[in-house]
């Protein structure tokens, strides 16, 4: 199933390009311009924009939706050195925690 | 010895090289790895590495090696020594702590970022007991070392708050055993000779700002008690000559200048940095507008794309360095730190190239009334009005609860490179470092979309003119030498 435009502006998107999970974290960052309905579809997902804000354009919302499916597949190779990282950042400014006797 | 062993261990491995970076730029290739080196290669170099085709007998395999480029030759003790020294910051916790003394200011820059009021302004004053509560909360932190900032508006609008901060972190330095800096950052317009007596007797550095030649700097910082150039110029001098005399019993540091580059800028590089010169500044920190805060409203008078900017940067450096060939001393202080991180493989401190960043693990700003923020970016997109970055407050939360607060976690993870793309796959990576506020305020989410992101734009071509340079061998002993251990 490839990416398609609907007649009522909405997009039916391919899952094997964005997961449920991307579309949901895309909807999040433009959630101050447009409301984004997401539905489950044949392959894949419909997704339909009301209320949208002048300016905004589908396709600014699927760059993004892109970019959070980037990070998540990201996130399943370098988990481990990303979260070594970040785990001794914040224990490192903690401090250590005194012993209780 | 270590390479010896290592090749013993992996020869039987496929000679692919390590994980590296690369970028094309013209003819040539440079490539990064994550233990901060880097090298320039011809194309047919580069093909032979990404081949696993550098043997021994190939001219570059001594110096790639060396760098951690060749698989089988790779000396974990000394690479990982240099991971560790650029990323020393991983070790420790806040060091660099902004004070906010009042939002009151009497100037009205164009691109302020700082939510300044007017002079009159009511109630954004902290008071002194305020202030002593923020340092009693900064020498909480666990780094060793501490600096603490003092910053407005215009802090010299609410003296008795700086004194108070400042005799009690003194004494609070001496008990604790830390190591403390004191620096305030002034317009000067309120200085006086009797405040900057007790500045200097309290080892407290100034640093001001300058935009350029009167006309721009007056243009950019507009100040309707009088003539802010003249003012700043003057206590330049004035500070300068006390650490060119060191009084007696006092330790003055040599003053510095910020500059913030406006559209007005952009087309006199030359003047700007030889007003420093004729200044008598040995440094010219040459800082991009962003668009939060103020500066936010008036983007379309006063903004610029990213690519404006690195233009502008790349000319300035050539000047400068221009200027250096004829014995002229003066350095570029981002260039420095991003230099020092290159060639030295060590932390400089900045706060805003760093993975992951410096919001509230690196450093906490401490609003008039206490409450705290991941950064001084964080406090002004608070001020707005959303407090996503509010960390906690001086009063009512532990350094350990504001250190594992939701915007602290949330910053460490959505700036760590390793967990960005487009970040983690490019040739900068060693050395960059996002910055979610901007991203949150620009783009819409603290993980930001490179691809489309102004700031990494600008980043991007302040590294592409360093390692441009690095690659002359003319300006290459220049660069070298502004960040000689």
């Amino acid at each position: 199933m490839s990416d398609k435009v609907k007649k009522d502006g909405g997009l039916r998107l391919d899952a094997a390009v964005y997961s449920g999970e991307a579309l949901k974290l895309a909807a999040f960052v433009f959630s101050d311009r447009v409301s984004v309905t997401l539905k489950p579809a044949k392959g894949g997902f419909e997704v339909l924009f009301k209320n949208a804000a002048p300016g905004f354009a589908p396709g600014d919302y699927l760059n993004e939706a892109l970019n959070q499916q980037c990070r998540l597949d990201l996130a399943g190779k370098n988990s481990k050195a990303a979260g070594m990282i970040a785990t001794k950042a914040l224990l490192s400014a903690a401090g250590s925690a005194r012993k209780k006797k | 010895m270590a390479q010896k062993k290592a090749a013993k261990k992996t020869s039987a491995a496929a000679a692919v090289p390590p994980q590296l970076f690369w970028r094309r730029e013209g003819a040539d290739f440079l490539v990064t790895n994550d233990f901060g080196h880097y090298a320039w290669l011809k194309k047919k170099d580069f093909d032979a590495l990404a081949a696993g085709k550098v043997g021994e007998k190939h001219p570059l395999f001594a110096g790639l090696s060396a760098k951690g480029f060749v698989r089988d030759r790779l000396d974990f003790d000394s690479l990982a020594a240099k991971w560790r020294s650029k990323n020393a910051y991983l070790n420790t916790g806040p060091g660099l702590h902004i004070l906010v003394l009042t939002l009151k200011c009497n100037h009205k820059c164009l691109y302020c970022q700082a939510a300044a009021g007017g002079a009159g302004a009511r109630d954004t004053d902290m008071t002194p007991a305020t202030a002593r509560a923020c340092v009693d909360f900064a020498f909480k932190s666990s780094n060793p070392g501490i600096t603490i900032e003092f910053q407005g508006g215009e802090p010299l609008l609410n003296w008795p708050a700086l004194v108070a901060a400042v005799k009690h972190a003194r004494s609070r330095a001496k008990a604790a055993g830390k190591e403390l800096k004191l620096a305030l950052v002034s317009n000067f317009s309120l200085m006086t000779e009797e405040k900057a007596r007790f500045l200097m007797e309290h080892e407290v550095s100034v640093c001001t700002s300058l935009d350029g030649p009167a006309d721009l700097h007056n243009k950019n910082r507009c100040f309707s008690g009088g003539n802010s150039h003249a003012v700043t110029l003057k206590w330049l001098k004035y500070f300068q000559k006390k650490n060119a005399d060191q009084p007696a019993g006092i330790r003055v540091f040599k003053p510095s200048a910020l500059l913030t580059v406006s559209r007005y800028s952009l087309s006199r590089h030359k003047e700007i940095i030889d007003e420093y010169v004729k200044a008598g500044l040995e440094d010219i920190f040459i800082r991009p507008l962003a668009p939060i805060g103020y500066a936010r409203n008036l983007w379309d008078k006063i903004g610029y794309e990213a690519g404006d900017f690195a233009a502008f940067y790349l000319k300035s450096l050539d000047y400068i360095l221009k200027l250096n060939r004829s014995g002229v001393v003066l350095k570029e202080k981002m260039a420095s730190m991003m230099l020092d991180k290159i060639i030295n493989s060590r932390d400089p401190g900045y706060l805003d190239a760093r993975c992951p960043c410096g919001a509230a693990i690196g450093q906490i700003a401490y609003n008039y009334n206490g409450d705290l923020y991941t950064c001084d970016e964080g406090r002004m997109v608070g001020w707005e009005g959303d407090e996503v970055f509010k960390v906690g407050n001086v009063f009512r939360d532990s350094y350990r609860k504001v250190m594992a607060s939701d915007a602290t976690r949330a910053c460490v993870v959505s700036s760590n490179l390793e967990a960005q793309p487009d970040c983690a796959r490019c040739v900068y990576k060693p050395y960059c470092g996002v910055c979610p506020v901007y991203n949150y305020e620009v783009q819409g989410s603290l993980w930001g979309d490179m691809a489309s992101n102004d700031r990494c734009g600008l980043f991007k071509g302040i590294f592409g003119a360093l390692f441009a340079r690095l690659k002359g061998p003319g300006s290459e002993a220049l660069l070298k030498k502004w960040v000689e251990k």
